[in-house]
């Protein structure tokens, strides 16, 4: 369908793509090894691609240093919660932006550009104020309200394009059958976005996981933490410790990538499926 | 009803119109179905529109114009005993900061040189992928991974590859021969910049494969049997069928990742903090900087430049990309 | 259908509630919580203070701490947004650099009469009562240590390296350093500091070389009114402390700051790091030196043969924000007496504030003792005081730093350095007159 490959073109292509694996997931494999040596050898030069002694040390003096379980369970649930709310959100306003032309449109779409251009240090300040207001700093139903905000924009225009791409008779059908709209939405929409709502709820899991500054400002107890809150402590407090580092980095990447291994399919089924025709 | 959501999506604003299918609107007359304004037609729209908006104004917009403030103040944490307004003393205090130059040229080249190679790379892979092979699936999931790493975490991932002591990458490219000694990578400004735009490079080609993939995905076979029945080379065929049928996609894309990359500190602020000597320093790590000095006003200034340069960026953009869309057609 | 939106609704619902609902800041039977929040975060101080924490609430069954601690480089802003927000504060770590602005905001309860006829005070040496009221007399902090510099260095390196003993000025440490630097093997002589806070190595060098002119009581002052950057002195020393990075230091020590270089010493690699006491606690937990492979020597002198030691200090106060000033008075009271004070001191390794330190075996041995050594002779180790408290002591760190980094990658001179700090601090004096 995508035409023949000549000889020279298939090794071109496999030359490259097996560089290009090489390169991506080289610093994962390095970080993985450096977590894994004993303290003292991370330092030891030559520099050792394959450690001599494998050692759990690095990880124990993770979890004796500080409580990075509770850090992981934090991260998680902010995550799952605010990713989970803010497709739902989105999915209502990506409906209604998809179906209906309406006048305050376009400069809705515009608001949602232009929060992705707004400098997250401008309103750190501000939303501090607010969320002491609100009794929701150090919290976290704070900040899961700060990233369902964060992320409802992108995920609304992403969600409206899985939308403009299921014909309308679809629904029309169902709500000829005397279904609601609303009911509509539900029954018939769902299960045939549902490549695009995990796409979507991926896209707003991992944001929401890798968030740092908003986690920095908002939370101020240990016990309240996210994974990167944590791992920024690590990197400016007391001394670079590469070790417990590395370990802490392969905690942060371990959820996430579970998460990929088993949507990444998902995800371009569900891009596809969402992709804006020209 | 809240205020906030009636005043951008009630229903005396709204007219709600049933929507052409996308394709057709385009090319045939608008209109054809336009059904009558209903008071249940607005209400649903506002009713579905209202939990974005509510949630977007209150922690988003809110919080950004009571900082925007703040920039036509005199408002220094070290000092709040007086937060007078101060006109536009804050940008002056900005364009006339020595470092402004610098951190300027240095967007300039972050933006570039990341957004090129990642949109090249991104283009080959998709275009790569797109033909099946086995384990396509698992290789989709190694190089996709990237993206699901955070920039803070890719900035200290690099920082302790490009260390110059005990880092791989200088062993590595001693073994290769390619150097004698160990390069200082982030202790010279020039040095430190490349090993960023590496960095970059590496995190954001997934979105681009992505992307473009779907989009790839999305274009009808018949036109590529037509091409080749045409007799078309690959070459036309990229150019003349597969890049037109995808430009939306491209062109979004483009211009979501400038506005990301552009505001998009925390990989620098990982691997060099800006340093050495401000010199890795872009617009938004810099004003990262100047809120830990306290001085609120400056930063806030900078903030509204960024805001107001991307604006005035997506619509030069959006223009020069139209047009040449009307040319093709 | 209705039934599945519903449950989505309900489990957000349920979810959000689950997560909420846990800043309570005082309940029903009448127990305070304080927020007590730390600036010089790391990890070994951290789990001290919970210690200590809960020592204090064992005596004050009514009484909680909640123990924030930001990471280093950020808490001071972080103290700084929480203090602005009017809430959320009761104790907090303030030290000789923020004092000033955040005193002058009105963001610090001045607790001058709450401590009047403390005991306290009695058990405290001379300086840290001092340290304690600012220029009109009031109390917006208990000091709980000072902060002091001393040579940390490599037993082993220097003896392989035909040396005897430890650099006792700044030009043997280079010839030291220098004869240990051989990056073809990863070893370095100098834990060079080019990063955050790069001006206070630069002027503890300048210090040393004016040691005999010094203002003892502005230590950037000279005795005839100028500053220390004006005499030729400062000179050799810049030169001196460059030929330091260029011959004994790892290139990328160029973005050096208190992490990077406790990291460099601890992790085997460098022979030499100038630094506070504090960090004996880190480098002894260290994996890849053992203690008989290091000590610290007292801080390296000038060509006069005397150094000044550019003492710093933090201490605990209270927000005025605090609804619970009582509470937070006695927990202060408590962190700066007795074995409160004696165990942070020794365990986060601080110069005390208590007199009976000077009784204490403790402080004789080991990488202790060259602290006492620098106690005991105050005319070789000039006791001056810094002007950390000026109001825009933030600002001259932010330039002085840069200016710094543009001498070491070669983009200033040292004598234009030199020429700018006097220019700058001239200006300042004048402008304060």
């Amino acid at each position: 369908m995508i035409g023949k490959e000549t000889a020279a073109g298939r090794a071109v292509r496999i030359v490259f793509l097996v560089l290009w694996l090489a390169f991506t997931v080289f610093p994962l494999y390095w970080i993985l090894i450096t977590s894994l040596k004993a303290p003292g050898d991370i330092f030891s030069f030559p520099l050792a691609y394959w450690p001599e002694h494998f050692s759990l040390e690095n990880y124990r003096e993770l979890f004796n240093k500080a409580d990075f379980g509770t850090y992981l369970t934090n991260s998680l649930i902010v995550a799952t919660v605010a990713g989970a709310v803010a497709t739902a959100i989105s999915m209502l306003s990506a409906y209604v932006l998809a179906r209906f032309e309406f006048r305050t449109k376009s400069a809705l779409l515009t608001a949602a550009l232009v929060t992705q251009m707004i400098p997250a240090f401008i309103a750190l300040g501000p939303l501090y104020l607010l969320m002491t207001d609100l009794k929701l700093v150090d919290n976290r139903l704070g900040l899961i309200l700060v990233y369902i905000a964060v992320c409802i924009p992108f995920c609304t225009v992403m969600l409206r394009g899985f939308f403009e791409n299921i014909p309308d008779a679809l629904e029309e059908a169902a709500m000829i059958d005397g279904l609601s709209r609303f009911s509509a939405l539900f029954r018939v929409l769902l299960p045939v976005m549902r490549p695009g709502i995990v796409a979507a709820f991926i896209f707003n899991f991992v944001n929401c996981w890798n968030e740092l500054f908003l986690s920095v400002t908002l939370m101020n107890s240990d016990a309240n933490k996210t994974v990167p809150t944590a791992l920024n402590g690590f990197i400016s407090s007391f001394n670079i410790d590469w070790g417990s580092m590395s370990a802490a980095a392969v905690f942060t990447i371990l959820p996430t990538m579970v998460l990929f291994a088993f949507a990444s399919r998902h995800i371009v089924q569900g891009l596809t499926s969402g992709a804006v025709k020209g | 009803m809240p205020a906030t959501s009636a005043t951008t999506t009630g229903p005396k604003t709204s007219r709600p119109v049933r929507k052409q299918a996308a394709p057709r609107a385009r090319n045939g007359p608008r209109g054809g179905r336009k059904r009558e304004f209903t008071t249940r037609r607005g209400l649903l729209i506002a009713a579905f529109m209202a939990p974005a908006a509510i949630f977007v104004a209150v922690f988003t917009y809110y919080p950004m114009i009571a900082g925007s403030q703040m920039a036509f103040r005199h408002w220094d944490l070290n000092d709040l005993t007086d937060t007078s307004w101060v006109g536009l003393d804050n940008f002056h205090r900005v364009f006339s900061d020595p470092n402004w130059g610098t951190v300027l040229g240095n967007t300039g080249t972050w933006v570039i040189g990341s957004i090129v190679p990642q949109l090249v790379i991104g283009f080959a892979l998709a275009l790569w992928l797109r033909r099946r092979f086995r384990f396509r699936g698992v290789y989709q999931a190694l190089i996709f991974f990237p993206w699901a790493i955070s920039g803070f975490l890719i900035g200290i991932l690099f920082r302790w590859m490009f260390n110059s002591e005990f880092g791989v990458v200088n062993d590595l490219l001693q073994k290769a021969g390619l150097i004698d000694e160990p390069v200082a990578w982030l202790a010279d400004p020039h040095k430190a910049m490349i090993a960023v735009l590496i960095a970059n490079t590496w995190y954001g080609v997934t979105f681009f494969a992505i992307m473009i993939l779907a989009a790839l995905q999305s274009v009808p076979d018949e036109l590529y049997e037509a091409a080749a029945l045409d007799g078309a080379g690959k070459a036309r065929t990229l150019f003349q069928i597969t890049i037109p049928y995808i430009r939306v996609t491209l062109v979004l894309t483009v211009l979501l990742r400038v506005i990301w990359i552009f505001n998009f500190p925390d990989l620098i602020f990982g691997m060099t903090g800006g340093g050495p000597n401000n010199e890795t320093h872009i617009v938004t790590t810099w004003m990262i900087k100047i809120t830990q000095q306290g001085d609120y006003g400056k930063a806030s200034a900078l903030g509204l430049l960024v805001i107001a340069g991307l604006l005035l960026f997506t619509v030069f953009f959006l223009l020069a990309t139209r047009e040449k869309r009307e040319v093709r057609s | 259908m209705r039934r599945r939106t519903a449950a989505l609704a309900l489990g957000t619902a349920a979810a959000m509630v689950l997560t909420g609902c846990s800043a309570m800041s005082s309940n029903a039977n009448g127990t305070v919580t304080l927020n007590m929040v730390e600036s010089l975060t790391n990890p070994a101080r951290t789990d001290l203070l919970k210690g200590l924490i809960a020592d204090f609430e064992k005596q004050n069954p009514k009484i909680k701490v909640n123990l924030i601690s930001p990471p280093t480089e950020q808490a001071d802003q972080k103290i700084q947004q929480m203090l602005q927000s009017g809430s959320g504060v009761d104790a907090l770590e303030v030290r000789d650099i923020t004092v000033g602005p955040w005193s002058n905001n009105g963001w610090l309860y001045d607790m001058g009469k709450d401590l009047k006829g403390w005991q306290g005070w009695n058990a405290m040496t001379e300086n840290a009562v001092k340290a304690s009221e600012d220029a009109k007399g009031r109390t917006f902090f208990v000091p709980y240590g000072f902060y002091g510099l001393s040579l940390f260095y490599r037993k082993d390196l220097i003896k392989d390296a035909g040396f005897s003993k430890p650099p006792a000025s700044w030009d043997q440490l280079l010839k030291q350093a220098s004869a240990i630097n051989d990056p073809a093997k990863r070893r370095y002589g100098y834990a060079f500091r080019g990063g955050a806070n790069a001006n206070s190595n630069v002027t503890a060098i300048i210090e040393a070389y004016v040691a005999d002119k010094v203002d003892l009581t502005n230590g950037y002052k000279l005795k005839n009114g100028r500053t220390i950057f004006s005499a030729p002195e400062a000179l050799d020393a810049l030169k001196t402390y460059l030929t330091l990075f260029k011959k004994a230091s790892p290139k990328s020590s160029v973005s050096w700051g208190y992490p990077e270089m406790v990291e460099a010493f601890s992790n085997g690699s460098t022979a030499f790091l100038l630094q506070d006491p504090e960090v004996i606690a880190t480098v002894s937990e260290s994996k890849s030196i053992s203690k008989e492979q290091w000590d610290t020597a007292p801080l390296v002198a000038g060509p006069s043969g005397k150094t000044v030691q550019p003492l710093a200090t933090a201490g605990w106060g209270i927000a005025k924000g605090s609804k619970h000033k009582a509470e937070t008075v006695k927990l202060i009271e408590f962190l700066s007496q007795g074995k409160a004070s004696t165990d942070f001191t020794k365990k986060n390794s601080l110069v005390p504030i208590l007199k009976s330190a000077t009784e204490d075996p403790f402080y004789k041995t080991g990488p202790w003792s060259s602290y006492v050594t620098m106690t005991k002779h105050p005319d070789t180790y000039l006791n001056v005081s810094q002007p950390r408290g000026v109001t825009w002591w933030s600002e001259w760190e932010q330039k002085s730093d840069a200016d710094v980094q543009k001498m070491v990658i070669g983009k200033m001179s040292p004598k234009e350095l030199l020429t700018s700090w006097d220019a700058y601090w001239s200006k300042k004096w004048e402008q304060e007159k």
